[in-house]
This record gives structure tokens, C-alpha cells and sequence, in this order.
């Protein structure tokens, strides 16, 4: 292998390093950083005139190590992204964020975890109901104020009968799609870093 | 996550991004432009590869735009330019930075120089 090579395969390996780093942040956007980045170390090779390899880790050092960099990208993109997604994933991600370093954001992210919860019990209690129509549903009765769910206690009656079919999917694709948006809207207010002086 | 030792880097965060947006006052900039700016005025800057971020942040806010340009040097660059409300945010930061550095000079003067206890 010659110098030249060696040299080439330091840099191929910080960028490799920084894209595993960046790993959260949607593909397009991380060629983009990594043209940038590449850009930058080859522009300041160039500069140095003869390339040594000690010129090489110099620039590297100054351009800071990918697992301190990629943190900055992703800290701001999560919450930018989350902010337009309708994916509950990539919102909860969002809202798991800012509830690092915020207690809003833990607040939220509880609420997130409580409401989607609900949410998809209420579409499987109606999915199950499907199959086990004679053990699952809207049970009220002496030994229990309210629950949907399995039930072998035949003192209890079902409210909802085939109603909770219906009423489940729909309730519970409602409940996740007001979630998402619920989160969405509240994380506008979140901030990760400092506001600036102005 | 807001420790005690990162006083400074936040502190740098917040200088850092008006003096990025200052520095493209006179017209449009990439990376490692910005970055010989800073270096030569500041020491602003203790990783280079901060910028780039922070950048990105900036251009999300609406602060900047950026361009790709084919450069003659082999590999394309990436130029930011203000947007119209980037000029008028860094000329209100300016103005902002400039009453509150002379207050805080005038504070923290009599400490210059002082032993701590």
C-alpha cells in the first residue's frame, strides 16, 4: 500500500465512523453532511501542501471526532423531524429528545407512552373481539366498575357487544392519530439548546 | 444535557452562532470560508466540524439558505448565504450583543485581575 492510500483510507474511515455516528438521521441527509465533511478535509489536505500523514491526523483533530460532532446534527434533527412526521416512531423519538434534558419533555413523553398505549389496546381489544366474540369486551358488573378486555366471569355483562369492534378501531386509531398530533404540536415549544441572544 | 463544566460551551454556542451569521454579512460563504473567518478574529471555534451543524440548525430556522457549486478545486461546495430575515435577525443580534456586552464589561471589569479568595 502507498502513502497516498493510506492517507485516502484515514479519511474513508473518520467519514465511515461519522456516518455510523449519524446513524438516526434520514440517508439523504447524511450524504449531504458527508459531502460536506469530505469537502472540508480535502480542501484543507490541499492546503497544506505536501500531505504527511501527521498533516492528515492534525486536520482531523481540528475538525473534532465524528462521535462529537454527529451528536450536534442529531440533537436538532430529531426534534425537527419529529415535528413533521405522523410517524408515532420517529415522534416519539422527538419527544424522548427533549425529555433528556427537560422535564416538559419527560412529562410529554409519558403522556406519548399512555396515550398510544391506549390507543392500540383499543384497536386489538376490537381485533380480538373478531375472533373470541364470547370472552372479550366492554365488561361492567358486581366485581368491576369498567374494562374492555378477556373476561371469564359470568356475572359481568358486556356493554359494547359487537359494538367494540367498530367503536375500538376507530376510537383507537383516533386516539393514535390525536396523539401524534398532540405530541407534534407541544414539541414546538421544545428547545434542546439555550436560546440564542436574540 | 446542561452540566456545570459547559458553561462555556454554551455560552461559545450562542457567540458562535451570531458571529457565523455576521460573517456572511458581506455575501455568500461555504464551510471552511466561515471557519478562516472565525479562526483569524476568535477563538471561537475549538472544533471545526462544529460549524456544520450549527449551520444546518440556521438554515432550518430560516436564517440562511444554502447552495451546491461545482467547484474547480474537484469537489463541489456547499455556500450559504443570509436570507432576508437572517439580516434582520443579525442585525437586531448585533445590536442586542453589543448594549449587553458593554453592560456586562462594566460589571465584570473589577474582577479582572482579582484573586479569588
Amino acid at each position: 500500500m502507498n502513502p497516498d492510500q493510506r492517507l485516502q483510507q484515514k479519511i474513508d474511515a473518520y467519514l465511515m465512523q461519522l456516518r455510523r455516528s449519524l446513524g438516526e438521521l434520514p440517508p439523504e441527509e447524511v450524504t449531504e453532511i458527508l459531502q460536506e465533511i469530505r469537502g472540508h478535509i480535502l480542501e484543507r489536505t490541499e492546503a497544506s501542501g505536501e500531505l504527511t500523514e501527521a498533516r492528515l491526523v492534525a486536520i482531523l483533530k481540528a475538525l473534532g471526532s465524528p462521535d462529537d460532532i454527529a451528536p450536534l446534527y442529531q440533537a436538532d434533527a430529531l426534534l425537527a423531524r419529529a415535528r413533521g412526521s405522523l410517524s408515532p416512531r420517529v415522534v416519539m423519538r422527538g419527544v424522548h429528545r427533549w425529555s433528556t434534558v427537560s422535564v416538559w419533555g419527560l412529562v410529554l413523553f409519558v403522556l406519548g407512552i399512555v396515550g398510544y398505549a391506549t390507543g392500540a389496546s383499543l384497536i386489538l381489544a376490537g381485533l380480538i373481539k373478531i375472533f373470541d366474540p364470547i370472552h372479550v369486551g366492554a365488561w361492567v358488573g358486581p366485581n368491576r366498575i369498567f374494562d374492555i378486555g378477556v373476561n371469564h366471569d359470568p356475572a359481568a355483562r358486556d356493554v359494547l357487544g359487537w359494538w367494540l369492534i367498530p367503536i375500538g378501531l376507530v376510537g383507537g386509531s383516533a386516539l393514535l392519530i390525536a396523539t401524534t398530533r398532540a405530541l407534534r404540536w407541544t414539541l414546538r415549544f421544545a428547545r434542546i439548546r439555550r436560546p440564542t441572544t436574540a | 444535557m446542561a452540566t456545570t463544566e459547559n458553561w462555556e460551551t454554551q455560552l461559545r454556542k450562542g457567540w458562535l452562532e451570531l458571529a457565523i451569521l455576521a460573517s456572511l454579512w458581506e455575501g455568500e460563504l461555504y464551510g471552511l470560508d466561515i471557519i478562516r473567518r472565525l479562526d483569524t478574529n476568535s477563538d471561537l471555534l475549538l472544533a471545526e466540524g462544529t460549524i456544520y451543524p450549527i449551520l444546518g440548525r440556521l438554515k432550518r430556522d430560516g436564517l440562511i439558505d444554502s447552495k451546491w457549486v461545482e467547484a474547480e478545486a474537484g469537489h463541489p461546495r456547499k455556500y450559504y448565504r443570509l436570507t432576508a430575515e437572517g439580516r434582520r435577525r443579525v442585525v437586531a443580534m448585533a445590536r442586542y450583543a453589543s448594549t449587553f456586552l458593554s453592560r456586562i464589561a462594566s460589571l465584570i471589569e473589577p474582577l479582572i485581575g482579582r484573586e479569588a479568595p
